[in-house]
């Protein structure tokens, strides 16, 4: 059920101690940096704000070594840091400036890593991840709107080939080339007017052919 | 999705002076004495049991009772050091020593006996005011634990959960030996554990969606 926290504490002894890292060997800058972190929580609490950006700019660097050790996606790492830092900032007032910040500040980061680590396992166990071949062949019509043997597509050039010629010469310019009224004037010779009546019965003629195979059952 | 120097910036924006807490060992402090005086009350209010001074010379019972208290006070005490995240969890076993002892002398007392069925159907046992008692008892006791440790409910919650649960649970049944004639423990233990699982397993549900936890 837990986590095991003290593996991965002792690999931050960076920020474990700040009596402690600073008595290690070539541990000095990050003995002065733990000092500062815990200086800069302590000033935080007290509403510094300075001391609190300060604090958050130097922590997300290595909140994002630890979460990076979880996740792959540059994504999810970022997102791991920003559920550390928003449960920081919410629990920030338990800091005891007198304690070591390392252990306080892993123990979240731990806590919050895992949580996401299991809402991911979660996620997972329940999503299939779709790959290029699902979306190119799936059979969903919006796949096949531009397939010429679509069912809809053939049927709908046969009613047009039923039409008789002028309707149908009026369908195939204002509709399937969708020439303007002007442009099909232009182009069969007609004027405007015959060619709106021409396409209005077009359409009803279409819609009375196309109907009747699904009316008769 | 925001960025984090943004996020760093609104966490900035709202970084208002926050009181630091006490000492968990001060903060359980504070919440047994907030027990004694509910425990003082009920005393008071209803009359310490008519042969206490006998009972308490049955090496059982004062074991018993001895041994509820101590795992009262060591489940708060234990409660509060885990709601803080850089303390160990070895403190979650603090309290069980004095919990085995405390199972080992229970008996069944009301957890059989609060409702009874008999020639005339399901009736209210003669243990219904024993009932009224543990929830006087109890809800204070809980309500304020759970104001003082909510912030653990972002760390860890369910073990903060159950160890309060275990607290509030062996004080009220300290307070009810104290004062009533049956032994209660196990039904209080069973109501107690019972309701810190149903508001952790709640917490879990639909905590993220109500308190916009993290």
């Amino acid at each position: 059920m837990f986590a095991r926290p003290s593996r991965r504490r002792s690999s931050l002894t960076l920020v474990a101690s700040s009596v402690g890292a600073a008595r290690v060997g070539g541990g000095e800058r990050n003995g002065n940096r733990a000092r500062d972190w815990s200086g800069l929580m302590a000033r935080a609490q007290d509403g510094d704000r300075r001391a609190y950006r300060a604090l958050l700019e130097d922590m997300a660097p290595y909140l994002r070594v630890l979460a990076a050790r979880c996740f792959k996606a540059p994504g999810d790492v970022e997102d791991a840091v920003q559920d550390v830092l928003l449960t920081v900032h919410a629990v920030r007032h338990t800091y005891d400036p007198g304690r070591p910040f390392g252990p306080w500040l892993v123990a979240i980061a731990n806590r919050r890593i895992i949580d996401r680590l299991r809402r991911q396992m979660r996620d997972r166990s329940r999503e299939i991840e779709l790959t290029a071949e699902h979306e190119t062949f799936s059979p969903h019509p919006a796949n096949l709107r531009f397939d010429e043997t679509s069912a809809d597509e053939v049927a709908l050039h046969a009613a047009i080939e039923h039409l008789p010629p002028d309707q149908r010469q009026a369908i195939r310019l204002l509709k399937l080339k969708e020439m303007s009224l002007k442009e099909a004037a232009l182009a069969s010779g007609r004027s405007v007017s015959a060619l709106k009546v021409a396409t209005h019965r077009a359409i009803k003629s279409l819609r009375k052919i196309l109907r009747e195979p699904s009316d008769t059952p | 999705m925001t960025r984090t120097p943004e996020l760093i910036d609104i966490l900035v924006e709202c970084a208002t002076p926050v009181r630091r807490l006490r000492p968990p060992l001060v903060r359980a402090g504070l919440w047994l004495a907030f027990a004694g005086l509910i425990l003082a009350l009920v005393a008071i209010g209803h009359g310490v049991r008519t042969d206490l001074a006998a009972r308490l010379h049955e090496p059982t019972f004062a074991a018993s009772i001895a041994a509820a208290l101590a795992t009262g006070i060591l489940a708060a005490m234990a409660a509060f050091a885990i709601s803080l995240p850089d303390r160990s969890r070895w403190w979650l076993l603090l309290p069980l020593p004095a919990l085995a002892v405390w199972i080992a002398t229970i008996g069944y007392g009301c957890f059989v006996d609060w409702v009874s069925i008999g020639p005339d159907g399901i009736r209210l046992g003669e243990e219904l005011p024993c009932l009224a008692l543990l929830v006087l008892t109890g809800v204070p006791l809980a309500i304020a634990l759970a104001a003082m440790l909510r912030h653990a409910a972002l760390l860890r919650g369910g073990a903060v959960a159950m160890m309060g649960g275990l607290a509030v649970a062996a004080i009220t049944a300290t307070a009810l030996s104290l004062v009533h004639d049956h032994d209660a423990s196990v039904m209080i233990l069973v109501w107690n554990l019972g309701t810190a699982a149903l508001i952790t397993g709640a917490g879990c549900l639909f905590g993220r969606r109500i308190f916009r936890w993290p």
